[in-house]
């Protein structure tokens, strides 16, 4: 009985509008071993079926948003990642190369942000990742990083006027989130591939605390870092009705979609 | 006076630091270091270079004693002639934590022990009874299928194939049955969490046995009916999902029995905690160089841990996981929706356990993005007897599951995913040792290289 009440609950709270939840979900990449086993008519059907309203997609190399954004520009909002190959994670921001590629897809195509990438620490300072952020201002973007507080607060010192997603909310516990929202007003988060604020449908009472004081600054995401992960979207989709359906309607609406249409939907549109 | 700091091991290539003073006076200027075995009448085979650290001190590199046995080593500072010996063991050295990891891989075999949300677990009845279904066809709806069709006996109760095949093929490997009386989840996607609940899921799945509940519990009533009285010290029920999770019950009873015997590196590793270094002579250097990988520097253990070289639960190690085009297998992910949906899961009413004592794992169990793709870490007993590897048998030999980890895909794991997953680059000789270790797992008589 208990558990057919905890789903009456969570389809309630699900469909407490007559539809199920839209989703911006702020975390996808299309890389290039996912564009063969994930064809892009079906990545655009799996994203349809999920009822997600918009996809913020970044990919390794470049061309793989782009396929989709031609397939689908209502669905998908392009981020330019500065990564060509997925290993370069972990050495992008000491390769000059970068910078020249960068330059050459921003002459080429038009952009929400760059991002998402992975800058720690002390590395945001190093010249490479500057002149990403030198970028980012010259073409009004915003910066997607996957970062712990120390390279956010860099990049801030950097552009005290960037506009970042700090991806996965950088795994830091909520009060540490809270702090840094509450520091940088530009500075946004998302949720992606964390589940400790929110198990079994239900949102944790720490994180509740953080949502209701900021619900204008998360997002969810899936991340789809191999090509498999494309097939969790409807999954994580639910999963993320769920818990959202434990917040105030209007809040869960922010998280679930509306933040992510507010900061990102006029790029997609503008085509 | 001289002192020197050196960590030779055979074969090998170290350094030694020297440090060196007069009894009087400045301290010494030059320094030459070699080593050679009297006994042999020759040295090495390569010349080390000196090089000064300071006032007394130096460094030597690009030393290495190719054998075992006894060696000195010999140095000349200022002229003066100073030989130490020392006898280079057979051996590989670990290292403290290296030597705890290894010693926690056992005693084997561990002590029986019963399955207490299971009342007939142990019981020699029952045993008998989950020995005949076991090799019983007429388990099955076809009446072609029995369990040993896909846990073959002598193929050590796995079938060999890459993908199980009962009526149909399925998407993944036939795992082996040794030891199973030991897990914490059964399955690869861990979607049951006792062996009788387990032994059920074969018996129902279509593309394996085929069977029903009321088909099971007919031919029980039919065939074994005298066996179950024995067992269960009753007449079977009339319920026929009550006589099937009994059937499922007296197969987990039977399955129980199924433990792997002693190897060559269970010898190791109790002479190595008496400290009976003759014996450890016995165990192959290359194993105890593949074990050292194992225990060391490939973390190995850390999931493969303790004497079931299992931690219970589950890791995605970059193994891809589509089963065709459009779809794929989630692995960990779908088995924890299987468990909670499952009448037959440990808070269930079959439980017999009215504590519910193993049932711990099940109510606490918490879904997490990162088991999507996510299998249970299969225990490494036997090992050399269970190939093909991986949740699918994508990997046909031992040298590839060494090589999948020594040329790790990273691009597959999450950037904050486990930690200690990260490329081996093992040489050739240390990819040998490895699967010389990993062959040392298999109960004696030792199995064959491929």
């Amino acid at each position: 009985m208990r558990t057919a009440l905890a789903l009456c609950f969570i389809l309630w709270g699900s469909l407490a509008h007559g539809q199920p939840l839209p989703i911006f979900d702020a975390h996808l990449h299309y890389s290039h071993d996912a564009w063969e086993s994930v064809p892009v008519a079906d990545v655009i059907a799996i994203l349809r079926k999920a009822g997600v309203r918009r996809a913020l997609v970044s990919s390794s190399g470049d061309d793989g948003q782009q396929r989709l954004y031609a397939a689908a520009p209502d669905l998908v909002i392009p981020e330019l990642r500065p990564y060509r190959m997925r290993g370069e994670i972990g050495t992008w921001f000491r390769d000059e190369s970068v910078i020249p590629y960068l330059e050459e897809r921003l002459r080429k195509y038009r952009y929400a942000g760059i991002g998402e990438f992975h800058l720690y620490g002390a590395d945001a300072d190093l010249p490479v990742p500057r002149r990403m952020v030198e970028l980012a201002r010259r073409h009004k973007l915003f910066l997607h990083a996957h970062s712990d507080a120390d390279a956010i607060e860099r990049l801030f010192r950097q552009w005290p006027q960037a506009r970042i997603l700090w991806a996965h909310a950088g795994f830091e516990q909520p009060e540490v989130v809270a702090d840094m929202l509450s520091k940088h007003r530009n500075l946004w988060a998302d949720l992606a591939f964390r589940t400790d604020h929110g198990s079994s449908g239900k949102v944790d009472e720490a994180w509740r605390g953080v949502f209701l004081r900021f619900p204008d600054r998360f997002m969810v995401g899936t991340d789809t870092f191999t090509p498999e992960r494309w097939h969790y979207v409807p999954g994580h989709a639910e999963w993320s009705r769920a818990w959202l359906s434990s917040l105030p309607h209007e809040v869960a609406e922010r998280i679930a979609w509306k933040n992510g249409e507010a900061l990102f939907g006029s790029a997609a549109s503008q085509d | 006076m001289l002192a020197y700091q050196a960590n030779p091991q055979i074969s090998s290539f170290f350094a030694i630091d020297v440090a060196a003073c007069a009894k009087t006076g400045p301290a010494p200027k030059s320094l030459k270091v070699d080593a050679h075995m009297p006994e042999h009448r020759h040295g090495m085979n390569y010349a080390p270079k000196v090089t000064a650290l300071g006032p007394g001190r130096w460094r030597a590199e690009g030393l290495m004693l190719h054998m075992p046995g006894k060696w000195e080593f010999v140095f000349v500072v200022d002229g003066e002639r100073m030989a130490h010996a020392l006898q280079l063991s057979e051996g590989v050295r670990f290292s403290e934590p290296e030597r705890q990891r290894i010693l926690a891989h056992g005693p084997w075999p561990p002590s029986a022990r019963r399955d207490p949300s299971n009342r007939v677990s142990g019981r020699p009845a029952a045993i008998a009874l989950g020995e005949r279904l076991f090799f019983e066809p007429r388990l099955s709806g076809s009446g072609s299928i029995l369990c040993a069709s896909c846990h073959v006996p002598f193929r050590a109760f796995q079938d060999g194939r890459a993908r199980g095949f009962g009526l149909e093929e399925v998407e993944r490997n036939t795992p082996s049955l040794f030891n199973v009386g030991l897990y914490r989840w059964y399955g690869w996607d861990g979607g049951h969490d006792s062996l009788w609940s387990q032994s059920i899921r074969p018996l129902l799945d279509a593309r394996e046995m085929h069977a029903t509940s009321a088909h099971v519990a007919a031919t029980v009533r039919k065939h074994y009916s005298t066996e179950y009285e024995s067992a269960f010290g009753r007449q079977p029920p009339a319920s026929d999902e009550e006589l099937l999770v009994d059937a499922g019950k007296a197969l987990a009873a039977y399955q129980e029995t199924l433990v792997s015997g002693r190897t060559p590196f269970d010898r190791f590793r109790d002479a190595m905690e008496r400290a009976d270094v003759e014996e450890m002579k016995t165990y192959p250097l290359a194993a105890q160089r593949g074990l050292k990988i194992f225990a060391g520097k490939g973390n190995c253990s850390v999931c493969h841990f303790g004497a079931l070289f299992a931690n219970g639960e589950f890791a995605d190690v970059g193994v891809p996981f589509f089963v065709a085009p459009g779809k794929v297998d989630p692995g960990r992910a779908h088995g924890l929706e299987v468990l909670r949906k499952s009448r037959f899961n440990l808070l269930g009413r079959y439980n017999d356990d009215a504590a519910r004592s193993t049932a711990t794992g099940t109510r606490h169990v918490e879904p997490q993005h990162r088991n999507f793709g996510e299998w249970r870490v299969p225990s490494l007993r036997n090992v050399a007897r269970t190939a093909p590897y991986m949740h699918n048998g994508s990997l046909a030999t031992l040298r590839d599951v060494v090589k999948h980890y020594s040329e790790l895909n990273e691009e597959r794991l999450h950037a904050d995913g486990e930690k200690i997953l990260r490329r081996l680059d093992l040489s050739e000789a240390e990819s040998e040792d490895l699967v010389t270790f990993l062959e040392s797992l298999s109960q004696e008589p030792a199995a064959r290289r491929e």
